[in-house]
């Protein structure tokens, strides 16, 4: 982790057209948070809150409930 | 007035002199806080303002604020109110998502301003703020008003309590891989479709402009890919393998059509000579403006050289039976083996119009003795007859291909698969001279097909009327001929002779135009004479496209002109003009190298994979060689696009939108205002973290700068609620470090910013609300309270449990699990190196000046101070007032300020205007 390279804003957001489908699907089996979701997804972390916060903005998924004791909230797809 | 002898210099002519009235009597550049409280306080004293805002919102910095010091009230709920009020004033004009060109005052001192209104390819009068367009828009760009936080769309409404709340489309130009499509196809749409998951849309959009999407999935030469700026780095986006993933889905689910035959709205009976990509793309788009077409073919089969030039292998000949049905289902009429002999015959039958698209189906023969033995084909002659059916035999035979174009390749590799034991592509030049393209060489070479450069044949010698060998010469390279590539010398005396079963002619292909020859006019060449832009011949009523006007090109470009022709036969067929009306207007095609600058550090993806059956399984049968990508590669393929315009033309924002709001066709409009005076309203900058290094901004995800903690903290804010960027946890150990780029000699701002040691005290105080049980620390050099309630608001801060530590913050570090380490000087207690950990580092960046303003006038003008800053030639005593007669400064244009101090300015600023257009109107 200290090691993150960031990768050009941009090109992460981009990512999300693609990659949202593949949330959803983890979704599909149930909410999850960020650290879940990247290692699902054998992403980092930064880059997926990019993307579930993109999904969250246009009405696929939504957080439930309160963060959890480690502070992560988890996400599930909208109704 | 020290400044009127610079004036003098860089006058315009005098607009009074000549007798215009001005249009407005002042004009204010920038739409933030300060610029409507100007606007409105002169507005409400009766004089004409003009309000120019470069976004597509007012409100500016303001309303993308959380709450404002010290009263804690919200930044929207009090910008908002200012923001309509602005905008619905009956005597201020608020032209937003505008730019200023330059600004000029004249003898008599009125100001000329040059103006441009930026498209936004929305219609604001229709559109209703409803959102729908971003919801499906396909390409994603970070979004500024959320400081690049979380992804917005490419079609987007500022902010959601932007006023007006109108969409506009980030459109840079059209990309390049679109721009060059000669048919017009939107490639970055379904490239950006793709990606996105829309693959029946990303088909639909391609049948929007070409019919044969099969067809160009697997023959098409892809000049697209050519021009790709992914291609400039490590690789083009596979844009044609794209293109046959989506082709593949969706003719497997469809079958048939979609759709039937279109509403004949039109009488006039219109008749389409061949049955090619030109002829059937010119049938396709006429049948869809209404017109009943008739296709007249001379093959039994319809498709031109997609059925009988192009192999199976290459172009699988169901594939053309499904691309043509997309044609036909439009109710257009296909009368194959009638071949049309008289354009005049075709009048008589009552077709008011006739389209020309008869290709280049014959050979050239090259002249030399023994042509007409059997055993000697022109190319065209071999690809028809078996990619006709015809049976053809070649099993153990020896063939030669004479030629060194792509129409050389497909008979040799032909050849090949119909059993030929030695099969030799023989050309004039060298290898380096083949205008045929690379990879189908490769191709050829890999299943067997020999090359024999430097050589010609000069003689066919047979038995009994049959070839039995081919005598050719040598050849070397001279100078560079008419045709650019180095001329072929014969070397004398270098005869060989080779037995040969079969030759095939591939030297170049003539217009099948002949019997039209007494009809329209022709070129030397044989090609039709047209106009370049209708494609009108000779004949008004005919027009012409394809391979018969343009030579051997290729299908795309023969698709291109079907469409073209169409646009043209519909406008000739209503009486409407042809001359002078453009087919087709795109936005100019952007500039690779500013697609390249504009994403910082792009990170190199892998080769997009190009798979192909082995050589000897697609030798045994006519197997396609070319295998599809799958999803999942069609889809990484798609996400190397760079959304080089921006908006990819996808056109699923046109669907989408109820209030059919959208006109891609808008472009950008010029206008010059005439006005009595000018303030300049055009705000600060923000300070970039980047130019502290040590501190980690733009490294490490968890330092953010505190104008990204007021997004996060703003009710409209990216997340669902104050959450790290690393990995999206709540953080419960905030640090702010105070002063980032003010008061700092190392990056050239020695000024103190005013407002951050106050909206960081807002900040902490907000985060304690949010996140009751987060540590908030703030490192300080000194707290600057310096206005009404400021130093209570302090206290209150203290007073909710926020640690202040007096130390100068020297380094951050990133911690494995994403924490951070802050070293510190500490100044207050024992003294020494200090370190913290934090899991969220706050940069309480500083306000620059926006030097942007002083280029509203030419010549240095505007003066700026010291810090460049617009000056105020007095600031104690007449506050707002520039160094140009006429011109005032309001806001944080002048000086860093908060809200309170930047109303109170752009209220003095207003007065100042005031009082100078009445001492102008009483002549003073
Ligand atoms: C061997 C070979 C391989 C090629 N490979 C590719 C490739 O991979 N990619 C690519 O982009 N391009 C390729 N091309 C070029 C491409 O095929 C042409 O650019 C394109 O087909 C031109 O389309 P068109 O409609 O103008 O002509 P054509 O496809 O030639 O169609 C003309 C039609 O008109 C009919 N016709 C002619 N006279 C009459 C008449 N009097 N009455 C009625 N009908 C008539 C003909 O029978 C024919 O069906 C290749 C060409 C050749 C020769
Ligand atoms: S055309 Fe497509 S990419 Fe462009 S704004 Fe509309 S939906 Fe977005
Ligand atoms: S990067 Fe994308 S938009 Fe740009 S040329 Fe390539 S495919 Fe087209």
């Amino acid at each position: 982790m200290s090691a993150t390279t960031l990768r050009d804003k941009q090109e992460v957001f981009r990512d999300e057209l693609v990659m949202r489908d593949r949330i959803a699907a983890l979704l599909g089996d149930g909410p999850k948070t960020v650290p879940e979701l990247a290692a699902a997804l054998g992403r980092p972390s930064h880059e997926v809150l990019a993307w579930v916060a993109a999904m969250r903005r246009y009405g696929r998924v939504e957080e439930r409930g309160k963060a959890n004791d480690e502070g992560y909230f988890a996400y599930a797809l909208k109704a | 007035m020290a400044d009127a002898a610079k004036l003098a210099v860089v006058r315009g002519p005098s607009t009074s002199a000549l007798g215009l009235q001005p249009s407005y009597d002042v004009l204010v550049v920038g739409g933030g806080i300060a610029g409507m409280e100007s606007a409105l306080t002169l507005g409400d004293m009766g004089y004409k303002v003009l309000l120019v805002e470069k976004e597509a919102s007012v409100g500016g910095k303001m309303i993308l604020l959380s709450k404002v010091f010290p009263t804690l009230d919200c930044a929207s709920c009090i910008s908002t109110p200012k923001m309509a009020a602005t905008s619905h004033h009956p005597n201020i004009t608020t032209l937003l998502y505008s730019e200023i060109e330059g600004i000029s005052r004249d003898d008599g001192g009125l100001f000329r301003v040059r103006l441009r209104r930026k498209p936004t390819f929305v219609d604001w009068a229709a559109c209703t703020g409803c959102g729908e367009c971003e919801i499906v828009c396909t390409v994603a760009l970070p979004d500024e008003f959320n400081a690049d936080l979380v992804a917005r769309r490419a079609t987007h409404i500022a902010f959601p309590q932007a006023v007006p709340k109108k969409a506009v489309v980030d459109r840079f130009g059209t990309s390049p891989c679109s721009f060059t499509c000669p048919a017009g196809v939107k490639a970055h749409g379904y490239v950006s479709l793709v990606r996105a998951g829309k693959y029946d849309e990303a088909f639909r959009l391609h049948m929007e402009d070409a019919p044969l999407p099969g067809s160009l999935s697997r023959a098409c030469y892809a000049p697209c890919e050519g021009e790709c700026t992914r291609g400039t780095l490590e690789g083009t986006v596979p844009i044609r393998a794209i293109k046959r993933f989506m082709v593949d889905r969706y003719y497997a689910a469809h079958p048939i059509p979609e759709y039937g035959p279109s509403a004949a709205t039109r009488a006039e009976r219109v008749a389409v000579v061949g049955s090619g990509p030109a002829g059937l793309s010119a049938a396709y788009h006429l049948a869809r403006r209404g017109y009943p077409v008739t296709v007249f073919e001379a093959a039994p089969l319809a498709g031109g050289m997609l059925r009988y030039a192009i192999p199976a292998y290459r172009l699988p000949k169901d594939v053309v039976d499904r691309d043509i049905l997309n044609v036909t289902a439009l109710g257009v009429e296909l009368r194959t083996g009638t071949p049309v002999g008289s354009l005049a015959a075709l009048r008589a039958d009552g077709f008011a119009a006739a389209y020309l698209a008869t290709g280049t189906m014959e050979g050239y023969a090259l002249g030399v003795p023994g042509e007409d033995l059997d055993g000697v084909m022109d190319c065209m002659g071999f690809l028809k007859r078996v990619n006709g059916g015809e049976p053809l035999d070649l099993k153990g035979k020896t063939v030669m291909v004479v030629g060194g174009g792509n129409s050389a390749i497909d008979p040799a590799r032909m050849a090949v698969r119909l059993g030929a034991a030695k099969v030799v592509i023989q050309y004039r030049r060298s290898r380096t001279e083949m205008p045929a393209h690379d990879w189908e060489i490769e191709a050829a070479l890999e299943e067997g097909v020999e090359l024999q450069v430097l050589h010609t044949p000069v003689r066919f010698l047979g038995e009994g009327g049959r070839l039995t060998a081919v005598e050719s010469l040598t050849m070397r390279l001279g100078e560079p001929d008419a045709s650019g590539r180095r001329a072929p010398i014969p070397v004398e005396g270098s005869e060989t002779r080779v037995p040969v079963d079969l030759v095939v002619l591939a030297i170049g292909l003539k217009p099948s135009t002949g019997s039209f020859a007494s009809e329209v006019e022709l070129n030397r060449n044989g090609t039709v004479k047209v106009d370049a832009e209708t494609l009108q011949t000779s004949l008004s009523h005919v027009f012409a496209g394809g391979d018969a006007v343009t030579g051997p090109s290729m299908i795309v470009q023969a698709i291109g002109q079907g469409k073209r022709a169409a646009f043209y036969i519909d406008r000739f067929l209503r009486g409407e003009a042809l001359a002078g009306v453009r087919f087709d207007e795109p936005l100019p095609v952007v500039d690779k190298a500013e697609v390249v600058a504009r994403v910082a550090n792009i990170t190199p993806r892998p080769a997009a994979p190009r798979h192909e059956r082995p050589v000897a399984e697609r030798l045994a049968a006519m197997a396609e060689v070319e295998l599809p990508v799958s999803e999942d590669e069609a889809r990484q393929g798609a996400a190397r696009c760079l959304d080089c315009g921006g908006c990819s033309e996808c056109h699923q924002c046109v669907q989408a939108c109820p209030a059919h709001a959208f006109h891609f066709e808008m472009r950008e409009e010029k206008a010059e205002e005439l006005v009595r005076s000018v303030i300049v309203s055009t705000g600060f900058k923000l300070f970039d973290g980047r130019k502290k290094p040590l501190l980690g901004y733009g490294r490490f995800p968890n330092v953010i700068n505190a104008m990204e903690m007021d997004r996060l903290l703003a009710p409209t804010r990216p997340y669902n609620t104050v959450l790290r960027p690393s990995d999206g946890k709540a953080p419960d150990n905030i640090a702010y470090v105070l002063c980032t780029g003010s008061r700092d000699c190392t990056v050239d701002h020695r000024l103190c910013s005013r407002v951050c040691c106050m909206y960081s005290l807002k900040q902490a105080q907000l985060i304690l609300g949010a996140l009751p049980l987060a540590d908030v620390t703030i490192y300080y050099m000194d707290i600057r309270a310096f206005g009404k309630g400021y130093e209570e608001f302090f206290q209150q801060a203290r007073g909710m449990g926020v640690t202040f530590v007096k130390g100068k913050v020297a380094q951050v570090d990133e911690r494995p699990n994403g924490n951070l380490t802050v070293t510190y000087e500490d100044i207050e207690g024992g003294g020494g190196k200090r370190q913290m950990e934090h899991d969220l580092v706050v940069l309480s960046v500083g306000l620059l000046p926006n030097r942007d303003a002083l280029q509203l006038f030419p010549g240095g003008q505007l003066e700026a101070d010291p810090n460049s800053y617009v000056r105020e030639v007095d600031e104690d005593l007449e506050p707002g007032r520039t160094s140009i007669p006429g011109v005032f400064v309001a806001g944080t244009a002048s000086a860093a300020r908060d809200i309170p101090d930047t109303v109170l300015h752009a209220g003095a600023a207003a007065a100042q205007t005031a009082a100078y257009l009445k001492r102008m109107e009483e002549g003073r």
